[in-house]
């Protein structure tokens, strides 16, 4: 078992190491911007470790962005691994958590039994559904899911704003609150594992979902014909695997996790939906699955370090005054870095081999 | 015809050479393309390079142009040392190729793509685009090549487009014209057309062009000189009437006799494969594949021999489901089977080996092991619940597998863009061949593979034949064809022209049925 | 009668002029990405770093025309930057135009913040707009005096731009190799034009067009820079590129009618239609238009087979 991790460790160590190295060079590039900008960046990092990790209420909140980061970054994984770009996870993450907000809120009073599953499905359906369909614009007549997920996110996002803003039809009575749906029912809310903190029970829901992605993606046939079809489409359907089939499954499937992490923040703490719900969540988890190559493992782990960087910025700004979007900013170098360093190695490759190759013949002329 | 040819060419000295080749050696990943390869080029003469796929002709005419720099060696152009390799140097030095797949852009007109990088322009930056268009009738008036300047290249034939290409290099003031396989697109009748620009280039523009190709007869028919590339070596470079058919043959295939006789045995059974009078559209919406019949028994071989883009890859494509049938219907083990896709085909007993394998017949990026497992990973040896992957039992497979087949080229784990062509297509024949099918439907089973892989699948072939699958095989390789089939059918332009025996016709004849020649006749089919 | 006139003025088409340009302006760059084979999504933080930037040197050197000129200049970095990326390294399009993105809107508010100390909007009194331009004689028409009368000047630069470009592609040989580039890149680089720098070209020039947008957003009408401003303007640019097929005159019609139904969408706010819900059109819109496109090709290659067959 020791010997497989090490295995795989050094099989991937070329590109763990350029890993290290952008995460390290983003870092440093902060670290520069913070003292161009007349801070102290040891200060500011302490700052952030200190947001992330300082008390269990932080580091509830820093492990509940790091399920939403984890979550949004694992249904890109599911997508793309059968070569669907769902780009348009953050409208089923709008509709998921207004389906699931709008069922508990009509079920008030019904035992959480029966209501929170209820809302579950709900949620499950609405993303599912809302990705069902630039699934089968692609599969059936072959017009590009990014652009048509790109195009419905602000279709949703404008939807749900328009349903749950100041004067929307589903907007709540309730005094003193200027937008949003009704509260979710106290007995429906999530247990908090933290108090005070963002951390709710979502977490074991996340585990189960994050290991079931897993499972799916790298141990059972489904998974390998996922991954066939999105490498190459034509060898897949010649294979006579049904490939529209798990191409669409595919992206209801990263809809449907997209739904849930809609509700996950309605019942893990935010109690009413907002049409603030999510800012750019399903970005940042784009973003996570894409440095990590779309490994399930990897957008787990990375997760975390992003959550701490997030919530540690979000901190810091509060404590010394850094602006906290600087964990934007070394989010965007990280992939720029690793993009780059994609590229360059490549290059470097093709022209050693180059090298390579011309010394050799010229060996061989000289024998 | 020939008399015409003699009389062109009596009449000029050959003297200094244009170009000059010095040692030119390239080195692809995995590939060595050109080996230490040395020889001139005349000025005013028609050069032919001819050798079978892989051999190295267009890598080399590629350094020519340009487009790739050599891994070692030199080329000389009128004496000057080629320092930079780029198209546009090439292009200044006086080269132009007519690529086999034509560099036009589908959506500009004729005039414009003939124009491109050297516009008439009016007050320094705009395109003077009446002027592209009487530029271009010019050429068309100088050179007798007929094209309607206005019209998009997209829209108009494959021998036009051709004729596109060759206006481009002309414009550009081109002395050295390259062909890389032209007449593979082309109806008789327009490379007669072809054939006759080529001569008349050469004796009124003191032209110099150089034509790859694997057409033996073609070569006798118009070049000056012939170059035989063998493996990225050259074999040798001879005057044209010096040679004959036979002789260039043997230089290009090394031996007479390449390979080992196989033993075929068993007697043919019941048909397996009928098509019966089938239409099928290429990607262009237009017909491919126009009322082709055919019945293959089990335990045979029946070839498919036709020059390429005559509706044989869409032919095969519709028999394996991957291209809709417009009209007609064909059967797989008694079953009707249009209309399916090729999941369905498959489970009727049909396994396939594509004629791309880069583009069909592996995923580049998955491991040996998965690229082996493909259709099989819901089988009970397989998955638990047709879902958990047996992993041990899918490794020990996978070694078992690639022993068989002898792929080679470090363990079953790795990726298979990593393997050799020859390797990389194992890896297809093997994961085909052991659905046990009683269908065979394979296609250019053996296209940039090394000798050994070659002997190696063919073995597989005849041995599948032996146990009495039923096996449709097309080859652009008539030597294959003629190796393993039992009974072989030539197509031209989407019809069935002939059928015969093996053993009943030679390469010579046969070539005739595959351009459309067929005993003063068109080309019906009569099935 | 009374809401409809209250709803469809001379304001309305005012209003579509004013919303359309920044769109229009980032759209002519996005066509030209487009027409080079890119994909460029990352046209938001463009935007957003134009109309951070023109604020920024509007306000330090009191200068509008510095502010727009170091705008175009940081569209010009940008440009180059993403064509690095996208281009020489050949990285994922989409992964650098999102990471983009981010990466604007993550620099420009902790610049603002750090150099300018506020958060949310930063406006100030010393930030000089852009002038707007009156043209005497049209004063005494009427619908066109008032609709062509007093706008920002970038209102009619960007006319002239759309004009501009699409003389740029279809009349000088630099637009034609710019389209092969996209097409069929391969055939430009054997006729000797490298099919690398086109792309380069397109990706500065629609940095370029995007500071400019972003300039016009920030000093055009409002002399602010607000967080978040370029408020999915880059996408809304990039759905008028695919509607208009990426051609100059159709794009700019695509972008002229997207900001009408924005307009509109405002107005009708009035009389109870939620702009939220009118908002959505653009895009819808352009699904629509991806979903024709596609069936009309389809249809086209069925018809010529049919044909065909019926011939035989």
């Amino acid at each position: 078992m020791i010997s497989k991790i090490t295995d795989t460790l050094r099989e991937k160590r070329p590109y763990l190491m350029s890993l290290f190295l952008s995460i390290l060079a983003a870092l440093l590039i902060g670290a520069v911007l913070m003292i161009i900008t007349g801070y102290n960046p040891v200060e500011g990092y302490a700052a952030m470790i200190k947001g992330a990790f300082g008390s269990s209420r932080v580091f509830g909140n820093t492990m509940a962005k790091m399920l939403t980061l984890c979550l949004t970054g694992l249904a890109m994984a599911v997508g793309s691994q059968a070569g669907m770009f769902n780009v348009g996870g953050e409208g089923q993450l709008f509709l998921g958590g207004l389906a699931a907000t709008m069922t508990a809120v009509y079920l008030q009073g019904v035992s959480p039994f029966i209501a929170v599953p209820l809302a579950f499905i709900s949620a499950a359906v609405a993303g599912g559904i809302y990705a069902w369909i630039p699934a089968m614009l692609k599969v059936k007549l072959n017009v590009s899911e990014v652009i048509t997920t790109i195009m419905l996110n602000s279709v949703a996002i404008y939807l749900c704003t328009y349903l749950t803003n100041s004067s929307g039809p589903l907007r709540t009575h309730d005094r003193g609150v200027m937008a949003g749906t009704d509260a979710v029912p106290k007995d429906f809310m999530f247990e908090q594992v933290i108090s005070r903190s963002n951390l709710s029970t979502a977490i074991i829901y996340s585990a189960v979902i994050a290991f079931l992605c897993w499972y799916v993606m790298k141990k059972t046939s489904v998974g390998l014909e996922m991954k066939i079809t999105g490498e190459n489409e034509r060898f897949a359907f010649f294979s006579g695997l049904s490939k529209d089939k798990i191409m669409i499954g595919a992206m209801v499937a990263s809809g449907v996790i997209c739904g849930l992490v809609g509700m996950f923040e309605v019942f893990g703490y935010q109690q009413r939906f907002l049409p603030s719900i999510s800012n750019e969540f399903y970005f940042d988890g784009m973003l996570v699955a894409m440095i990590m190559n779309y490994s399930p493992l990897g957008i787990i782990l990375m997760s975390f370090f992003f959550a701490v960087i997030d919530i540690g910025a979000n901190a810091m700004e509060l404590s010394i005054g850094i602006s906290g979007e600087l964990s934007e900013i070394i989010f965007s170098i990280i992939i720029f870095l690793m993009a780059a360093e994609g590229g360059i190695s490549k290059a470097v490759q093709d022209r050693r081999a180059r090298k390579k190759a011309r010394a050799h013949l010229r060996e061989e002329a000289v024998q | 015809m020939r008399c015409a040819f003699f009389l062109a060419k009596g009449g000029k000295t050959l003297q200094e050479s244009i170009v000059r080749f010095d040692n030119i050696s390239m080195q692809f990943p995995g590939v060595l393309a050109n080996d230490k390869v040395s020889f001139d080029i005349k000025k005013g003469e028609v050069f032919a390079l001819v050798g079978e796929n892989g051999a190295g002709k267009s890598t080399l005419m590629n350094i020519l142009y340009g487009i790739h720099e050599p891994t070692d060696g030199a080329v000389y152009i009128n004496g000057h040392k080629v320092e930079k390799f780029s198209p546009k140097e090439a292009i200044a030095m006086g080269v132009g190729m007519v690529h086999q797949h034509f560099m036009l852009v589908p959506s500009f007109t004729v005039a414009q793509n003939i124009v491109m990088s050297k516009e008439p322009r009016r007050m320094g930056i705009f395109y003077d685009l009446k002027e592209a268009n009487r530029e271009t009738e010019r050429l068309v008036r100088e050179y007798g090549l007929e094209v309607e300047p206005e019209a998009k290249v997209g829209e108009i034939s494959v021998g036009l487009q051709q004729r596109v290409e060759i206006l481009k290099t002309l414009y550009r003031g081109a002395d050295i014209l390259i062909l890389d396989e032209p007449t593979a697109v082309l109806t008789p009748q327009e490379t007669e057309e072809l054939f006759a620009v080529i001569r008349r280039i050469v004796k009124e523009k003191q032209m110099t062009v150089i034509i790859i190709t694997h057409k033996l007869y073609e070569v006798m028919n118009i070049s000056d000189r012939v170059g035989v590339m063998r493996r990225g070596e050259l074999v040798g470079v001879e005057e044209t009437k010096n040679v004959d058919e036979r002789i260039l043959a043997s230089m290009m295939v090394g031996r007479e006799v390449l390979f080992d006789h196989i033993e075929k045995t068993g007697e043919p059974g019941e048909v397996k494969i009928k098509a019966d009078n089938l239409y099928v559209t290429d990607n262009r919406g237009l017909l491919a594949v126009s009322g082709v019949s055919l019945e293959v028994k089990a335990g045979e071989v029946l070839g498919i021999a036709a020059i390429e883009g005559n509706g044989q890859s869409e032919l095969i494509e519709a028999l394996t489901g991957i291209r809709p049938v417009q009209r007609g219907s064909f059967y797989i083990c008694g079953a009707k089977a249009d209309g399916m896709n090729p999941g369905q085909i498959r489970k009727l007993g049909a396994a396939h080996i594509p004629e791309d394998r880069v583009a069909t017949g592996v995923s580049l990026k998955s491991t040996i092991t998965e690229n082996l497992i493909v259709g099989k990973e819901k089988l009970p040896a397989f998955s638990k619940y047709k879902l958990h992957l047996k992993q041990s039992s899918i490794a020990r497979y996978a070694r078992e597998v690639a022993e068989k087949f002898d792929i080679r080229g470090g363990g079953v784990d790795i990726k298979t863009e990593d393997l050799s062509g020859g390797n990389m297509q194992k890896v297809v024949v093997a994961r085909e061949f052991s659905f046990d099918t009683p269908v065979l439907i394979v296609a250019q089973p053996t296209r940039g593979v090394d000798i050994g892989a070659i002997e190696f699948i063919h073995k597989q072939i005849i041995d599948k034949r032996n146990q009495g699958c039923a096996i449709l095989l097309v080859s652009a390789d008539l030597d294959e064809i003629f190796r393993l089939s039992d009974r072989i059918i030539t197509m031209f332009e989407g019809r069935v022209t002939g059928e015969f025996k093996s053993g009943e016709i030679d390469k010579m004849e046969i070539s005739y049925y595959m351009t459309g020649h067929r005993d003063g006749e068109g080309g019906e089919n009569d099935k | 009668m009374s809401q409809l006139s209250e709803v469809f003025n001379i304001g309305l088409l005012q209003n579509t002029l004013r919303t359309a340009t920044p769109v229009i302006l980032a759209a002519m760059g996005g066509l030209l990405t487009e027409q080079a084979g890119i994909m460029n999504i990352g046209m938001d933080g463009m935007i957003l770093v134009g109309a951070f930037v023109a604020v920024a040197f509007s306000y330090l050197c009191a200068s509008a025309a510095m502010g727009v000129l170091m705008a175009v200049l940081s569209g010009i970095l940008i440009g180059i930057f993403f064509a690095v990326f996208v281009v020489k390294l050949r990285s994922d399009e989409f992964i650098i135009g999102m990471a983009l993105n981010t990466f604007a809107a993550g620099l420009t508010v902790y610049l603002l913040r750090s150099i300018f100390g506020v958060k949310g909007t930063f406006s100030d009194a010393a930030i000089v707009s852009l002038p707007t331009v009156h043209i005497g004689f049209l004063e005494n028409i009427p619908v066109l005096g008032p609709l062509l009368n007093d706008n920002s000047i970038f209102v009619y630069i960007t006319w002239l731009l759309v004009f501009l470009t699409w003389l740029f592609l279809y009349r000088t040989p630099y637009g034609f190799w710019l389209r092969a580039s996209g097409e069929h890149p391969e055939s430009l680089e054997t006729a000797g034009i490298s099919a690398h720098k086109m792309k380069f070209i397109a990706s500065i020039l629609c940095g370029i067009f995007c500071g400019f947008a972003g300039a016009h957003l920030s000093l055009g009408y409002l002399t602010m820079f607000s967080e978040g401003m370029s408020n999915s303007r880059g996408f809304i640019a990039f759905a008028c590129v695919i509607f208009g097929m990426a051609n100059p005159p159709k794009v700019f019609l695509a972008a002229l009618l997207f900001g009408f139904l924005q307009a509109l969408g405002l107005r009708l706010q009035s009389v109870g239609v939620p702009a939220d819900i009118t908002s959505t059109i653009p895009y819808l819109a352009t699904v629509l238009m991806l979903i024709y496109i596609v069936v009309s090709t389809d249809r086209k290659k069925k018809n010529k087979a049919k044909k065909q067959l019926e011939r035989i």
